[in-house]
């Protein structure tokens, strides 16, 4: 090993036969990062992912503005699961400025969560398709995301960035008739997503590219601390919807899909399954939701906090677990705030699952562990 | 299930997609319809009204000059500025009034909601490109100007797929 040299320019000395390759942060199939592989021959011998092209600073940038102000900054890091990533925020910040939060908003914000969720599930299944060189697989997500786009744009204003969530509940109450535009569209998706296990899932060259491919098992996944679907298609049954239900995923029931195999083909039919459970949990949203109300504690335009508190809140994203911990010493602006995503975790099992692989597997392998570049970075 | 079987199953279910309406719209002759007629905030309530986030609308007869929409937008985008405009309204005591710069703002609509009065709405008006930078830049006059949005394009769930019509 020449140490001096940085990694990924040196050709190994030691041993001729064995190559270092860099894949991106240009290549189109590694997003905003670095992944340095050391192959030998066809065979990946180690792997190390290099993050942070697209570090933009949102923690240190959420200590400089009140806790409205953070909104439209702190939802950037994934503009499709924007309601998401915002979610524990705006539960800490609740708890900070000590806020009740209307019947109504809650329903409003599962709705939009689960819708976010599917939208942000699709995204990536067309990239996973692309990245298999399946172009319907690109073009059918990509398009059916419309329905829920245009949904989503009906609720909030917004096609993506919605800036929807508020501490004290939602920015805007429901449109007229959202109600049955909202099952009609989600039924109608639900019937789509479907037609995708005879396209893609039941496919033979997808199964045969990804089964038993990049294998993580039960012990490991615990172990490199994954989250979400990762760890769902391990065999571990957990769900934050389901074990820590936050705001009124108490009332519904949400039902966890888990599959055993812990390979590239688990890894990519758990977030599938979970759309589907998604339009069930949004179909019993809208029966359950109070027929009128508030859905907006009122709130001064720069609030003021009760004093000095930590809060720690999490929720269940497209990506797996996503925490948030503020730190507030009284004054409008917190502290500290510190977002732990998913992605990030779920990164850290790269380098296990493709040791050993072929290096033809590596699209599907990574992008099968749900991980989104620019979330990572925050 | 065999290989044959998966791959015929497979090509069979893209077939099928022959007989489905087309789903993409044609855009600058179609155009999406929008709920409402843009964001509005209600601020004896607290909470707004659902519609678009595009471009802003002033109303003059309102706007107080209370510089409250500069200050939401500190820290978001600092899109906003506030420049003179002759003393026309009564109600505008320092005779300033919001300029908007679109190559900055970020149509997140805090502005929106800061407006005690009832003069800064959001519009259906989305298409808002320029040739140069300073074309971005509307003045009180301009975002006074209600726009003329055409939009009529529905998505409507049939037998053989959803369509735009």
């Amino acid at each position: 090993m020449t140490a001096e040299l940085p990694p990924g320019l040196a050709l190994q000395k030691a041993d001729e036969r064995i190559m270092t390759l860099n894949v991106g942060p240009q290549h189109p199939g590694s997003g905003h990062m670095r992944i340095v592989v050391q192959i030998d021959g066809d065979y990946i011998v180690a792997c190390d992912p290099d993050p942070g092209y697209v570090h933009r600073g949102e923690e240190k940038m959420a200590e400089y503005r009140n806790y409205i102000t953070n909104i439209p900054h702190l939802e950037r890091p994934v503009i499709h699961d924007s309601c998401n990533i915002l979610y524990p925020y705006v539960l800490g910040a609740e708890e900070i400025l000590g806020i009740e939060v209307p019947e109504r908003a809650k329903y409003v914000r599962v709705i939009a969560s689960e819708l976010n969720r599917c939208i942000y599930t699709m995204y990536w299944l067309a990239i996973y398709g692309i990245f298999l060189g399946h172009s319907t697989m690109f073009m059918w997500p990509a398009g059916d995301r419309e329905l829920l786009i245009d949904l989503m744009e009906k609720m909030t204003g917004a096609r993506v960035t919605h800036a929807h969530f508020v501490p004290g509940g939602v920015r805007n109450d429901l449109p007229p008739n959202f109600e049955d535009t909202c099952l009609r569209q989600v039924n109608y998706f639900e019937r789509r997503i479907k037609e995708y296990a005879a396209v893609f899932y039941d496919n033979p060259v997808l199964i045969s590219r990804t089964r038993g491919t990049g294998v993580l098992s039960r012990q490991d996944a615990i172990r490199l601390g994954t989250t979400g679907s990762v760890l769902r298609a391990s065999g571990i049954d957990y769900d934050l919807r389901v074990k820590e239900p936050y705001d009124v995923y108490d009332e519904l029931d949400v039902h966890t899909n888990v599959m055993k195999e812990g390979d590239s083909y688990a890894r990519s039919r758990v977030p599938w399954l979970d759309m589907m459970e998604s339009c069930n949990i949004i179909r019993q949203a809208l029966q359950k939701i109070p027929k009128s109300g508030s859905v907006r504690t009122k709130l001064k335009p720069n609030p003021k906090t009760k004093g000095p508190a930590t809060v720690y809140k999490r929720v269940e994203s497209g990506r797996g677990s996503l925490g948030c911990y503020i730190v507030s010493d009284g004054k409008p602006e917190p502290y500290r705030v510190k977002m732990s995503v998913g992605s990030f975790r779920n990164l850290i099992a790269l380098p296990y699952l493709l040791k050993g692989e072929k290096l033809g597997n590596m699209p599907s392998v990574y992008w099968s562990l749900n991980y989104w570049p620019v979330e990572a970075d925050r | 299930m065999g290989t044959a079987t998966g791959i015929i199953k497979a090509l069979n279910s893209g077939i099928k997609h022959i007989a489905i309406k087309r789903f993409t719209l044609r855009y600058p002759e179609e155009k999406l319809k929008f709920v409402g007629d843009g964001y509005q905030f209600d601020p004896s309530t607290g909470v707004g009204i659902a519609g678009i986030k595009g471009r802003h609308m002033l109303f003059h007869d309102h706007c107080t000059g209370c510089q409250l929409c500069s200050i939401a937008c500190e820290g978001v985008a600092e899109a906003i500025a506030m420049v003179k405009v002759p003393d026309s309204q009564t109600q505008n005591k320092k005779s300033i009034m919001p300029q908007i710069d679109y190559g900055k703002c970020v149509f997140c609509g805090l502005c929106v909601d800061a407006c005690p009065f009832y003069a800064l709405y959001m519009t259906n008006d989305y298409e808002l490109s320029s040739f140069s930078k300073e074309g971005l830049i509307y003045t009180p006059a301009q975002l006074a100007v209600k726009p003329y949005v055409q939009q009529d394009s529905e998505i409507q769930i049939t037998d053989r797929g959803a369509t735009h019509g």
